[in-house]
């Protein structure tokens, strides 16, 4: 290598002038926004710094020093976070729910990292939503039965949003092609579904499962709400998933599919092996936003009932001592959603990228 | 139904015909028919055995499907109203009433969201490097965290954090916010209503000509006359004009601590508030992405282009960036205020009486679930399609000349 003659290298606080002129003080309204901005940063960081950490009593702190001090009490995290994370699940059990809701997060993991085929992927899904479902419910091998009504929290939200949205995915491909196909009856059927529920809010989805679902069973055959809700869930995200997909059903070239029936491939390897592979592809994107907000509406269940985080932070709070600490529960609940949304999002992304590079070539 | 008509016998087919007779009758076709007869069938039985649930399961309880429960009195209250309403009132207007303050949530909270949504996209591509980050900041956090979550932490903070009513604050304007909602002065017109609203059609058209003759002016010299500004001045001018001559008498109605509570100018409640604040400031991160996409797809050329012309940076984005972007923010942005709409069904989480939480109260009083689902159903149903229509009306009329779709 040819030693590289550099010209002499600036000292680092002119470059950082130049930068400062050419990012900042650009103009006169540039400058002005830029001290406004200033103005208004000097005075948010420093309340926010003060309550967060300044002022705040730490995990070890008790009720009487939070009542004394000014900002965030994040002793209430200590004392409260079991019920946050699992709700009324019986205290003792708990590791159960905290197992339950690891073994989702390594199957979500798993399967953001997956190699293998659509089926085995399928059997992962499967897999983990019977672990969760043994775990949590028990009445075997000496575990304690628990009901359903007391699957609280994390392993509840994790649950109802991994599980619904990884069975709502194929029904949403097949509810895509579906709406295209020549059939009329089947193609009503779809249009239906997807345009109805598409349609109307997703807490007047959670409330028809809670109200119209049970009345559609034969007389005498009760169902938990957690069903119920699970049904309806699988059946809203599959509406929103089809649409997806047929946005890449929709960019897909036609000649691709005469030459694959021209070289002897029947109709339904034709799907599985050219269509399906290149327009999930372009649809990915789209899904990813589909799953961002499937999994962030998954708290609405609160509304009917059921205790996702948000609720358990309200029956945290719900103790007389502790009520005025609910920021401090909102801001965990928001970071656990905030880096998980993100880090999903980010996988999505370069998931995306690949396949834009596999078409390239 | 419509499967048969592709049937058609193949052994009466003339032998006159030169040509060889097309195979129209295959196996393929055949089973593709049974399969679609299958199909429609085991719907059938499905719609079937469904409804025979419902008449059965209803039936244990002593009632059936029947709409004239509506005209029955409904017995409850609302958080708030818009039109009278009492609790002796029918289960058919307290509908009503939810349907409006449903409408009343979604339009504030559409305009302010727009308006957020706007200027943190614009800022989100700012060449200012400080302002940049905080705007794209503000997209990323928003963006990641639950509408519910929002919803709860601003109610609570605004119930918890706000003063009582006695040492509410004072706003610029007059306007009173203390931990019951947010109190505004609000104009009470004493005289001239109709003429107001005449005035303001009146308004309109001459606005409308105006502009119209400032872009015939624009292509005929190149030389661009003003439009807001002179449309602002035109309406303010003629309200102040009207009251000038007493034709239009607006008094103002401040709001005011009066005994135990604030009387006098509109009372937001604090669930209103908390609601608008919050579903504007999740939407306007989402409005803000998409403004974003838009203005990034229109080539820095453009923008270069534009500013080698001589024309202000404020001029270059009006005139020549957002024009274009708007092409590719209409569609997107068109499902997020469809989304929006059906979000303020989430106002139910801190009991503020919109559409769904009216039908839930009402279910849970009658237990009539089928009858109420579908009423709300069928109004989310009109509103989305009212509003695509609108949305589709308004892609038409930004599409450039020669760019049919």
């Amino acid at each position: 290598m040819i030693p590289s003659s550099t010209a002499p290298r600036r000292p680092r606080h002119v470059v950082a002038r130049e930068w400062a002129k050419a990012n900042l003080f650009d103009g006169p309204i540039n400058t002005a926004l830029t001290l406004a901005t200033l103005a208004f940063l000097a005075w948010a960081v420093p309340i926010t710094v003060r309550w967060l950490a300044v002022d705040a009593v730490g995990f070890s702190g008790d009720v009487a020093s939070c009542k004394a001090a000014h900002g965030a009490c994040w002793a209430f995290l200590r004392v409260k976070g079991d019920v946050i994370l699992t709700g009324t699940y019986p205290f003792d059990e708990r590791w159960r729910a905290q197992i339950a809701s690891l073994v989702t997060v390594v199957t979500v993991a798993v399967a953001l990292f997956w190699r293998g085929g659509f089926g085995s992927l399928a059997g992962l899904f499967l897999a983990g939503c019977l672990v969760n479902l043994a775990l949590l419910s028990g009445g075997f091998l000496g575990l304690s039965r628990v009901d359903a009504t007391r699957w609280n929290g994390m392993p509840l939200v994790l649950f109802l949003s991994v599980f619904t949205m990884a069975l709502a995915l194929p029904i949403g491909i097949a509810l895509a092609i579906a709406r295209k196909a020549e059939a009329p009856v089947i193609r009503a059927v779809a249009i239906t579904w997807i345009e109805t529920v598409r349609g109307i809010p997703m807490v007047a989805v959670l409330f028809a499962g809670v109200f119209i679902l049970p009345l559609l069973l034969p007389p005498g055959v009760q169902i938990s709400s957690m069903i119920s809700i699970f049904v309806v869930l699988t059946v809203f995200h599959a509406a929103y998933f089809a649409e997806d997909v047929r946005s890449g059903l929709d960019d897909f070239d036609h000649g691709q599919i005469e030459a694959a029936r021209a070289i002897g491939l029947s109709p339904w390897r034709t799907l599985r092996l050219v269509v399906l592979p290149q327009a999930l592809r372009t649809a990915l994107p789209a899904l990813t936003n589909s799953i961002i907000g499937g999994f962030k509406d998954t708290s609405l269940v609160a509304i009917v009932g059921l205790y996702d985080l948000m609720a358990t932070s309200r029956l945290a709070t719900a103790d007389v001592e502790w009520q005025a600490y609910s920021l401090e529960a909102n801001i965990v609940v928001g970071i656990f959603y905030l880096v998980t949304c993100l880090a999903v999002s980010e996988r999505f992304r370069h998931l995306a990228g690949n396949a834009r590079a596999t078409r390239r070539t | 139904m419509a499967a048969t008509t592709t049937l058609r016998p193949t052994t009466d087919a003339p032998a006159t015909d030169r040509r060889p007779p097309k195979p129209k009758f295959t196996r393929r076709k055949l089973k593709r028919i049974v399969w679609q007869i299958a199909f429609a069938v085991a719907l059938f039985a499905f719609g079937y055995f469904a409804h025979l649930n419902v008449t059965r399961n209803l039936a244990a309880s002593g009632i059936a499907v029947d709409f004239t429960f509506l005209s029955r009195e409904a017995g409850f209250d609302v958080s708030e109203q818009l039109i009278a309403y009492t609790p002796k009132d029918s289960y058919a207007r307290v509908l009503l009433v939810g349907l409006i303050n449903t409408l009343l949530l979604a339009a504030t909270t559409l305009l302010l969201a727009t308006v957020v949504g706007l200027a943190i996209g614009v800022a989100s591509t700012s060449r200012n490097w400080l302002v940049r980050m905080l705007a794209r900041t503000y997209i990323e956090l928003l963006r990641n965290l639950p509408k519910l979550l929002i919803v709860l932490a601003i109610y609570l903070a605004m119930v918890r954090g706000l003063p009582l009513v006695r040492q509410a604050w004072v706003l610029p304007g007059g306007a009173l916010l203390a931990n019951r909602g947010l109190y505004l002065p609000w104009p009470d017109l004493a005289r001239g209503g109709e003429l107001l609203i005449g005035l303001f059609f009146f308004w309109l058209a001459g606005t409308i000509a105006w502009s119209r003759a400032v872009r015939r002016h624009q292509d005929a010299t190149g030389v661009r006359r003003p439009v807001a500004l002179p449309a602002a001045a035109a309406l303010v001018g003629v309200v102040w004009l009207a009251q000038i001559f007493g034709l239009v008498v607006i008094e103002w109605s401040q709001p005011k601590l009066g005994g135990f509570n604030i009387v006098g100018g509109a009372h937001l409640t604090v669930q209103f508030t908390a609601l608008w604040l919050s579903l504007s400031i999740y939407h306007a991160s989402q409005i803000a992405e998409i403004v974003r996409g838009g203005i990034v797809s229109v080539g820095r050329g453009q923008h270069e282009a534009a500013a080698a012309l001589g024309l202000r940076p404020g001029r270059i984005l009006r005139l020549i960036v957002l024009p274009q972007a708007v092409r590719v923010i209409v569609p997107p942005l068109g499902n997020q205020y469809l989304n929006l709409i059906k979000n303020t069904s989430i106002a139910l989480a801190v009991g503020y009486s919109d559409l769904v939480g009216v039908m839930n109260t009402a279910v849970n009083q009658t237990f009539r679930p089928v009858e109420l689902m579908i009423v709300v159903m069928a109004v989310f149903l009109a509103i989305n399609l009212t509003t695509a229509a609108a949305l589709n009306w308004f892609a038409a009329v930004t599409r450039p000349v020669g760019h049919a779709r």
